[in-house]
């Protein structure tokens, strides 16, 4: 077995791990998009879900950069993401410099955020989409393998069944529960990352930092200590160490 | 069968609000008197609960008493629909059923949207604003944007106000100046704008 097959082995035991644990929809997904990122060598990986509204919406992020954020408010607009969504299908394209690009809004802002080639796998639950995994890469010319792609696919499979929150004959209506769960769960950190730029003085990423560092440290789910945070029970130490943005 | 609406004062207790039928009305208000039910949970939870056989093995082990009460009264289907965002927790919206078996995914979608829309003319209730119709689910669509919930809890760390009363004035000072939620929320997070809150829906331009 290779170190990158020995690599592969490990995250999904972490993953499985994770879903038996007390478990946090959003701390899962991140985590998830931190590996792909690895796993897949891209420069940032995003998960988008759809909610009722049939909008994309942002709900991790290898990287809490706010241009990935945009980017994927876009996509309710155009972009591979919204492809995949609609046709369940992989979408790619390998240069998003090169003229006639078939997402020209798309294709100029993230050449502009530095992303030069895409790939976009859909969230698949038997015969519906409920979003996509978003892989963006700094280099050009680099069309994922076969074999990436299937084990892309297979972590966007992870995703799908960590938000279902498990594997077989799911009913409808816990897919719906469950979906409206993690969009709700996000919206409540993207709150209290908004009530931590202001007490803590930072920018939205290290607002994030903080809130995760503490979650982990304290060994709480991300979400109870964002609830904390923006009720005002909770205050959070600055950090010093925290990542630059 | 019918439908009813529950809100709460600032996060607390849920109240009975308005009901289609007495019934609803009554089991209401009773989940509130047990604390148990599908109502208590989707209000705790931030997520829809989907009761979809109160008379079922399921249903009786998690909300025991109120199950009961419900199938003694004919009532199979519960359905429930958070009013709310994030922290920012109003109410639920009830939807009653006499047959058991789940929503179709359409009327499912049909309840989220239906309780966004409530959201937004909760929040706007706040500062007597009325917008039409149109308009309330143009910004119930976009209220879910990551910055507009970003720009809320900024708003409430400003001001040390609830993230409740923060979405409303982001929503009076959209309405007012006629700009979209998502813009004012941006130049909020950006530091251009700041909402003043011996004024509301007034803005200071700064730098």
């Amino acid at each position: 077995m290779s170190a990158s097959d020995r690599r592969v082995r490990e995250v999904f035991i972490e993953l499985s791990d994770t879903l038996v644990d007390d478990f946090d929809i959003i701390e899962f997904l991140d985590r998830l998009a931190a590996r792909c990122s690895e796993l897949l060598d891209v420069s940032a990986c995003g998960i988008l879900l759809a909610d009722h509204h049939g909008a994309l919406n942002l709900v991790a992020a290898s990287t809490e950069q706010a241009r990935l954020v945009e980017l994927a408010q876009l996509q309710n607009h155009e972009g591979p993401c919204l492809d995949a969504y609609a046709t369940g299908h992989p979408v790619q394209h390998s240069d998003l410099s090169a003229p006639g690009q078939p997402w020209p809004r798309f294709s100029a802002a993230a050449v502009e955020a530095g992303y030069l080639s895409v790939q976009a796998l859909p969230m698949r639950l038997r015969d519906s989409v409920l979003g996509a995994v978003n892989l963006l890469s700094e280099a050009a010319g680099r069309p994922l393998t076969d074999d990436t792609i299937a084990l892309g696919q297979a972590l966007a499979d992870a995703a799908t069944i960590g938000i279902v929150h498990q594997r077989a004959q799911v009913r409808q209506e816990i897919v719906t529960e469950q979906l409206q769960s993690a969009l709700n769960s996000r919206i409540l950190i993207e709150q209290a990352k908004g009530f931590l730029t202001h007490s803590l003085g930072v920018g939205v990423d290290e607002a994030f930092g903080a809130l995760r560092a503490y979650a982990r440290t304290n060994n709480r789910r991300l979400t109870d200590v964002a609830n904390d945070v923006v009720e005002g029970r909770l205050t959070l130490p600055t950090r010093s160490d925290a990542p630059p943005a | 069968m019918g439908a009813g609406l529950s809100m709460t004062r600032d996060g607390g207790v849920l109240e009975p609000l308005l009901a289609t039928d007495p019934v609803v009305g009554e089991l209401d208000e009773l989940q509130f008197s047990l604390g148990e039910g599908p109502s208590c949970d989707a209000m705790a939870l931030g997520s829809p609960v989907l009761g979809s056989d109160l008379a079922g093995v399921a249903a009786g082990r998690r909300w025991p008493a109120f199950a009961s009460a419900a199938t003694e009264r004919g009532v199979r289907g519960l359905f429930v629909f958070p009013v709310g965002a994030g922290a920012a927790k109003l109410g639920v919206l009830s939807v009653y059923r006499r047959q058991a078996g789940p929503l179709r995914p359409a009327q499912a979608t049909d309840g989220l949207v239906f309780a966004d829309a409530v959201f937004v003319l909760s929040l706007d209730h706040r500062h007597g604003i009325s917008a039409d119709l149109d308009e309330v689910i143009d910004t119930a669509f976009t209220a879910r944007r990551a910055e507009v919930h970003q720009a809320a809890g900024l708003v409430a760390a400003q001001q040390s106000i609830s993230v409740t009363n923060a979405l409303a004035r982001l929503r009076a000072h959209a309405y007012s100046s006629g700009l979209p939620l998502h813009r004012i929320a941006a130049a909020v997070m950006a530091g251009s704008l700041r909402l003043d809150s011996d004024h509301d829906g007034q803005m200071k331009e700064e730098d």
